[in-house]
């Protein structure tokens, strides 16, 4: 296995477009809260950052890049009513089954199996690219922090595109 | 995206995520990670494959119990092609124009 070098390659396509080169987040150590609960009695909220968005409700992400904004996904959507707003990924697939990026089926199932304890009554979308690090640091992720702790999530899934 | 599993673990919620780039997880480093070594677009496995996508998500709970250490990055055995990993240098040099 040898995975595909995203990050030699980003730096050489916005070398080559003129762009000062980004500079990936290093980080050495990572925060930690000890997962100690049942999974069958917890409450787990998902997010993409995929680009998913509800059609013709919510208003399409904007494709190319730092849209800070973000979609709440009720847990009982039809996905047909899902679309995707990303310039970044190849999403063919995940048009045609959303579950490739953002498995919200997959949680129900979980959920009517007594996997989990149940899916979030809302959960999240975003897009990816978002080069404005403070602004998300400091107004979208709060933001979505102050939501989950709210709706009393348990344990919080990330998929990213 | 590690960034905010980082933001809501600090603040006392678990987080687990799975990652298609294993060098930009390495880099930020959320709090626990599962690898899964497909093209992006297919983190949580391939269209209408309810049992690959299924095996994905359990398994990266299962690391969610497991993971001690801060940081980790659990490598899943899934194959995006059987025994052919062609498509990761054929990516590679699509992005770069080649």
């Amino acid at each position: 296995m040898s995975p595909v070098k995203y990050i030699e390659l980003t730096r050489a396509l916005f070398s080559a477009q003129g762009f000062p080169p980004y500079e990936w987040t290093l980080n050495e150590t990572s925060p930690f809260t000890p997962f100690g609960k049942k999974l069958e009695e917890c409450r787990v909220a998902l997010l993409s950052t995929g680009g998913v968005y509800i059609r013709g409700k919510q208003p399409p992400f904007s494709p190319d890049r730092n849209d800070l904004t973000f979609r709440e996904i009720p847990k009982d959507i039809d996905v047909t009513e899902l679309a995707i707003s990303h310039n970044n990924y190849d999403h063919t697939d995940a048009d045609k089954d959303v579950n490739c990026i953002f498995p919200i089926e997959r949680f129900r199932e979980l959920e009517e199996e007594g996997y989990i304890g149940e899916l979030a009554p809302v959960n999240y979308t975003i897009m990816g690219r978002i080069f404005r690090r403070t602004a998300l640091q400091n107004e979208m992720a709060p933001e979505i922090l102050r939501r989950l702790k709210e709706g009393c999530v348990d344990v919080f899934f990330l998929v990213p595109a | 995206m590690g960034l905010i599993a980082r933001i809501v673990e600090e603040s006392g919620i678990p987080t687990i995520s799975v990652s298609s780039a294993r060098d930009v997880t390495e880099s930020v480093r959320p709090p626990r990670s599962v690898f899964v070594d497909f093209p992006l677009g297919h983190t949580t496995g391939k269209p209408f494959d309810h049992e690959l996508q299924m095996k994905i998500i359990k398994d990266a709970f299962a690391v969610l119990k497991s993971i001690k250490q801060p940081g980790t990055i659990i490598d899943l055995p899934y194959q995006w092609i059987e025994g052919d990993d062609s498509w990761e240098r054929e990516l590679e040099s699509q992005m770069t124009g080649g």
